[in-house]
């Protein structure tokens, strides 16, 4: 599969930001030239230089090295958001299918009633009332995309539960069990993994913007979002410095969006033609 | 290109069997040379020419993929995307349609062309009333207002045979049956008075009795208005039943054409010979010949059947499917199931398999009751895998992610207790059994044909030697070829292995050939059942006498009809449909 | 009768049974409705409730300090009712919602129900004009790529699609005030100004976060319509009615578009909480008194029922529109009303 991804064109230049994040992630608080924390009242609002590649910030702070130490946080609090809502979204899906009735009711209002929540101000409220830590925030994320999880699997297993060839398996005599081993995950398990790579993106998106308005990670520990929240109060001084913050988050959201495509394209079943 | 192709081979002999006809008029519409290529240059259809005379009736036969319904579809400009007219022309009167812009096919389409299609109801937009679409193709062209259109198109509804109008015209398109559809769609494409009517498989998959109205209707319309016909089909008799001339395609050209008497009498290609030749022996006319003789039932006291099924009643909701069912199946027996659809033949497999619940009746398999056993008894009853089932779809019967042998073997996996070498050779034993190259088991079901797959679906029940086999339309997807191939393989299953199996096909042609008894079934009961050959013979009931007599056979149609130029007297009656003359 | 030209006759099929349809009344769609709303409605705010109650929060700090004794402490949490049990607790909140109360705010003792009535105008101003650009731009865009697919136009809409999907809209509001307010001095880039006082003004100044929340919305929306019309124009119905000599425009109007943006409606849907979600940003970059921004800046201040109650005026008018929308749906494809 991963073969097939490099091979398919429109995947490579998302693979390739996403190389160049995954070091910025594994390296980038290792290679920060300066403390990212440590303030100089005698280099405000820099322009770039040979010192510091990107400028400084409003507290003479290096802004390449808050923006690398900032890396980690960024792109683990939404991958760990990711794995919270595909565990509490695609299980209880899949099971939605094959359990009773009760359950199905249940669990369907359950999830049209989070895709009614107001998605950033829930998540801002949950996050500031439970303590406003990064673990509350990953973990209010991942509630809220808990539907689109739960739709995934679900609908998966819809499409192959009312299929002939389950129907035959059952005529044959199998257990549920082994219907959904041998027919359900194979079905299911792509349409998650593009789900996964499409929400991950949406997820940086999102943790972003929380971290954009001081929720989850509280300054002066640097996200990209803090980040661009800090540009944003000197935007008359240094226009340009929302560029850089703005660029990596655009660029990684999209190579994501990209790879689900690319996943998609891949994994889609081809087009049956006969009569 | 070769321009001699086609169209010098066929007017050399032709032209020897037809005295010239008087006065020349020419032709309605006439193909010239017509190529049709695919994006990457392939060729779907290659050098097709003839013509079609004003007032004729054309009749195409051909398997899927021969280019009958590409033809078709260029004459009205609706080839699929990526698909062109590579060379050759189509003169329709004035007109060069390849080379129409926009507003010409706007002036002739639903004017002066119109068609119609297999699957109707598809053709009809899903959101509005059908009436509506019928108003609003009548004032597309005409100009009426909405209170005239409204009454025309009522007019028109009845004129097609839909006596209740006004309940049809409220009717959205998914709750009509297949033939009102189909109705629906010939009075839209009537609307305008056409010249030129392009009916396409317009009754493929339609009931037997159903098909029979819906030809008689199109060929009522077309002599009564003067419509020019080319009737699209894959099955010969269709054709037959309305056509003057025959063109038979195959591989994207023209292998044979003729009047339709001759090529039914004499024909000269290959193709069109084992047409007429499996028509012959898949036939009812041809029932009791290729059968062996059935056993006589004074001879032997008639041992306990293998299935029998007892005043079995279904019902979906608080409709009634089935309504006091008797069965028996011997073993070694083939049994015949018909009746249209809806009639509740398939809920009877359905029931045997345990996917129904009766409402009230027993089902006996080899003397114990399998419509009682529930939960784990019935998994246990299924496990032992007796009666095995091949449904009719044979793509969506089968995983698309599991390879033929994963398929075939998923029983024996299901069932357990035997190893890997045991499987494989299993797996290896039931498609050779089916006639199938074992090397086929690693291939996924997206790279068979639509014939392999149907004999993957039964090698599937074959690997689990069931004493009984339940069949629901296996043949009905599959050309004539595969057809024939997939009964013969049914009857030798049972004369060799001696599975009993129940036939359900909604052709009679089929049933005939092959089962021993039928067993005709109306609106939830059997109203009448024994020897095929007495049933079709002799058939008693009413229901049984109107589903023979709806049977096209090939020797009816343009044979036996009144000669065209009696119905047709601006038409000069031999005109044949072939080009080159002019 | 008159004017009908052909008779009909009498040689064809028997007549055919007809199924009257069963023309489902607006009532039932409504009931049907209901029974989906309501129990998510209570779904939702029963969500909403217990996060107040998991926040461990209470009045008693904000009222009293940190100094407060335990027993000023344990009377402040009776006079807010906090001492009873939760489901009574829930059930007194919920009939308090029925009557329009929605509890005062734990550091000013203001209504809530007043604090919202404020501000709700600003964020509904925002939400409803990026609502509106999104859908105009969004269908136009979806409908144009959808009829001219495979060309350029075509391409450019995909392309600006999968890269307006990866603009989440804080960026986009701070390069459009970059650009229109910063550089080109055009538009204002913080504060409100009602309706009421200025409709120019007003416009101006919600004319930025507007845009910047309906990016998501456009980019959506016309992928969306551009699929599901790129599927609709493949349908047999299609080849039918050109068969039948309809115009293209009559066949894309009235045939595709309403069988085709079954979809993309479906997405705007599932976009309504987003938007109004998104307002906690826009709010926060333009420094607009709205109730996104009240809602995060009690959250942090612990004020439970002020959140709350936000939570539940934004449910409300998610599944208002949600309501909308079904509705919609059904008038424009029966089809999939009366399947069963």
């Amino acid at each position: 599969m991963f073969k097939r991804l490099i091979a398919s064109r429109s995947a490579r230049p998302a693979l390739a930001i996403l190389a160049v994040v995954a070091l910025l992630v594994a390296l980038g608080p290792l290679l920060t030239p300066q403390d990212p924390l440590a303030q100089n009242p005698y280099a405000l609002l820099e322009g770039p230089s040979a010192r510091h590649w990107l400028g400084t910030d409003a507290f003479g702070r290096d802004v390449l090295s808050r923006l690398l130490a900032g890396s980690p946080v960024s792109i683990l609090a939404s991958l760990l958001s990711v794995a919270i809502g595909l565990v509490l979204g695609v299980v209880p899906g899949l099971l939605s299918v094959f359990l009773s009735r009760t359950f199905e009711w249940i669990s369907l209002r359950l999830v049209d009633a989070l895709m009614t929540l107001p998605f950033l101000v829930f998540a801002v409220a949950m996050t500031a009332m439970l303590g406003n830590g990064l673990g509350q925030a990953m973990f209010a994320v991942g509630i809220l995309i808990t539907p689109v999880f739960y739709r995934v699997g679900r609908a998966a297993a819809l499409a192959v539960v009312n299929a002939e060839y389950v129907e035959a398996a059952r005529l044959m005599g199998a257990s549920t069990a082994f219907i959904i081993r041998r027919h359900v995950l194979a079905k299911v398990l792509p349409a998650v993994a593009v789900t996964t790579a499409a929400m991950t993106g949406a997820c940086l998106s999102i943790v972003a913007s929380l971290t954009f308005l001081g929720i989850g990670v509280v300054p002066p520990e640097p996200t990209w979002g803090g980040l661009l929240a800090t540009d944003l109060t000197t935007l008359y001084e240094r226009p340009y410095g929302p560029f850089a913050p703005g660029l990596l988050i655009v660029a990684t959201v999209w190579a994501m969006n990209a790879l689900a495509d690319a996943l998609r394209d891949l994994t889609a079943p081809p087009q049956e033609h006969w009569a | 290109m070769n321009i001699a192709g086609n169209i010098v081979e066929f007017t050399g002999r032709t032209a020897a069997l037809r005295p010239r006809p008087a006065p020349s008029l020419p032709p309605l519409l006439s193909l010239r040379c017509l190529t049709i290529a695919d994006a990457g240059g392939q060729t779907l259809v290659d050098d097709v020419g003839f013509d079609v005379p004003r007032g004729g009736t054309i009749g195409i036969v051909g398997e899927s993929g021969s280019g009958k319904s590409l033809t078709c579809r260029a004459i009205l400009n609706l080839l699929p995307p990526g698909l062109r007219v590579a060379s050759g022309s189509i003169r329709y009167g004035d007109h060069d349609l390849t080379r129409l812009d926009r507003r010409g096919w706007q002036a002739l389409r639903g004017v002066d062309l119109a068609a119609v299609f297999q699957d109707p109801a598809s053709y009809l937009n899903p959101s509005i009333p059908v009436g509506k679409q019928l108003a609003e193709a009548l004032r597309a062209v005409s100009g009426l207002n909405s209170r005239a259109a409204h009454q025309r198109a009522l007019a028109l509804l009845r004129r097609v045979g839909l006596a209740d109008a006004e309940g049809v015209f409220n009717l959205y398109p998914f709750e009509l049956s297949g033939g009102m559809a189909q109705r629906v769609l010939i009075a839209i494409a009537i609307s305008a008075n056409p010249q030129l009517l392009i009916a396409d498989e317009a009754t493929t998959a339609l009931d037997v009795t159903v098909q029979a109205e819906v030809l008689a209707l199109l060929d009522e319309l077309r002599r009564e208005q003067g419509l020019t016909l080319i009737l699209v089909s894959h099955d010969l008799a269709v054709v037959a039943q309305v056509c003057d001339h025959v063109i038979v395609m195959q591989g994207g050209r023209i292998v044979e054409a003729g009047t339709t008497a001759q090529v039914l009498r004499s024909p000269a290609h290959a193709y069109t010979r084992s047409l007429v030749d499996n028509h012959a022996r898949y036939s009812i006319d041809a029932v009791g010949q290729s059968l062996p003789p059935a056993p006589d039932p004074a001879a032997a006291p008639a041992p306990r059947p293998l299935l029998e099924i007892t005043n079995l009643r279904a019902a979906y909701g608080n409709r009634a499917v089935l309504d006091g069912i008797d069965l028996t199946v011997q073993r070694g027996e083939i049994l015949g199931l018909i009746g249209e659809t809806g009639c509740g033949k398939t809920t009877v497999l359905r029931a045997i398999l345990g996917v129904v619940a009766p409402e009230t009746g027993t089902i006996h398999f080899n003397g114990q009751d399998i419509s009682a056993l529930r939960g784990r008894e019935l998994r246990r009853f299924r496990q032992s895998s007796q009666i095995q089932h091949a449904f009719q779809d044979p793509l969506r019967s089968l995983d698309p992610d599991l390879t033929v042998a994963g398929s075939i073997g998923e029983g024996l996996d299901i069932r357990g207790g035997i190893g890997a070498a045991e499987r494989a050779e299993r797996v290896a034993t039931a498609l050779a059994a089916v006639g199938l190259d074992p090397a086929l088991s690693v291939r996924l079901p997206r790279d068979l044909s639509g014939g392999q797959r149907q004999r993957v679906i039964i090698a599937r029940a074959l690997a689990m030697d069931p004493a009984i086999l339940l069949l629901d339309e296996p043949v009905s997807a599959l050309d004539a070829v595969n057809r024939i191939h997939v009964l013969e393989l049914m009857r030798r299953m049972a004369d060799e292995r001696g599975v009993a199996q129940v036939f359900i096909s909604h052709d009679l042609g089929s049933i005939a050939g092959i089962t021993d008894r039928v067993a005709v079934l109306h609106e939830g009961r059997i109203v009448e059942s024994g020897p095929t050959a007495d049933i079709i013979a002799n058939p008693a009931h009413p229901y049984t006498r109107r589903l023979v007599q709806s049977v096209l056979r090939l020797e009816d149609g343009a044979v036996s009809r009144p000669s065209p130029a009696e119905q047709n007297p601006p038409v000069p009656p031999q005109r044949a449909a072939i080009p080159g003359e002019n | 009768m008159s004017t009908v030209a052909v008779q009909p006759s009498s040689a064809v099929a028997p007549p055919a049974p007809v199924r009257r349809p069963r023309k489902a009344s607006r009532w039932q769609v409504l009931r049907s409705l209901a029974l989906i709303v309501v129990p998510v409605f209570v779904a939702a705010t029963l969500i909403t409730f217990l996060l107040g109650q998991a926040s461990g929060l209470d009045p008693a700090a904000g009222v009293a300090g940190d100094a407060a004794s335990p027993e000023m402490v344990a009377r402040i949490r009776h006079d807010f009712g906090l001492d009873r049990p939760v489901a009574i607790q829930y059930l007194a909140w919920m009939a308090g919602l029925a009557r329009g109360d929605f509890g005062v705010s734990w550091f000013n003792g203001v209504p809530v129900a007043h604090l919202i009535a404020q501000r709700l105008p600003i964020s509904l101003s925002v939400a409803g004009a990026a609502l509106v650009i999104g859908v105009v731009l969004g269908s136009v865009l979806g409908i144009a790529a959808a009829v001219r697919r495979g060309s350029w136009l075509d391409r450019g809409v995909t392309a600006f699609a999968s890269l307006a999907s990866a603009l989440p809209p804080f960026v986009v509001a701070i390069v459009l005030i970059l650009v229109f307010s910063l550089w080109l001095n055009l538009l204002p880039a913080a504060g409100y100004i009602p309706f009421s006082e200025d409709p120019a003004g007003w416009l101006r100044i919600i004319a930025i976060p507007a845009a910047a929340l309906s990016v998501d919305i456009v980019a959506d929306l016309s992928r969306q319509l551009r699929t599901g019309l790129v599927t609709a124009l493949s349908e047999n119905y299609v080849t039918g009615a050109v068969v039948r000599g309809l115009s293209p425009r009559r066949i894309l109007f009235v045939h595709v578009l309403r069988n085709g943006a079954g979809p993309a409606l479906s997405v705007l849907a599932l976009r309504v909480p987003m938007l109004i979600g998104g307002a906690v940003v826009t709010e926060t970059i333009f420094t607009m008194p709205g109730i996104g921004k009240m809602a995060a800046d009690s959250a942090l201040r612990g004020d439970v029922p002020v959140v709350q109650g936000t939570l539940v005026v934004s449910i409300l008018i998610v599944l208002a529109c949600n309501l909308v929308i079904n509705l919609l749906l059904g008038l424009l494809q029966p089809a999939t009303r009366r399947k069963d």
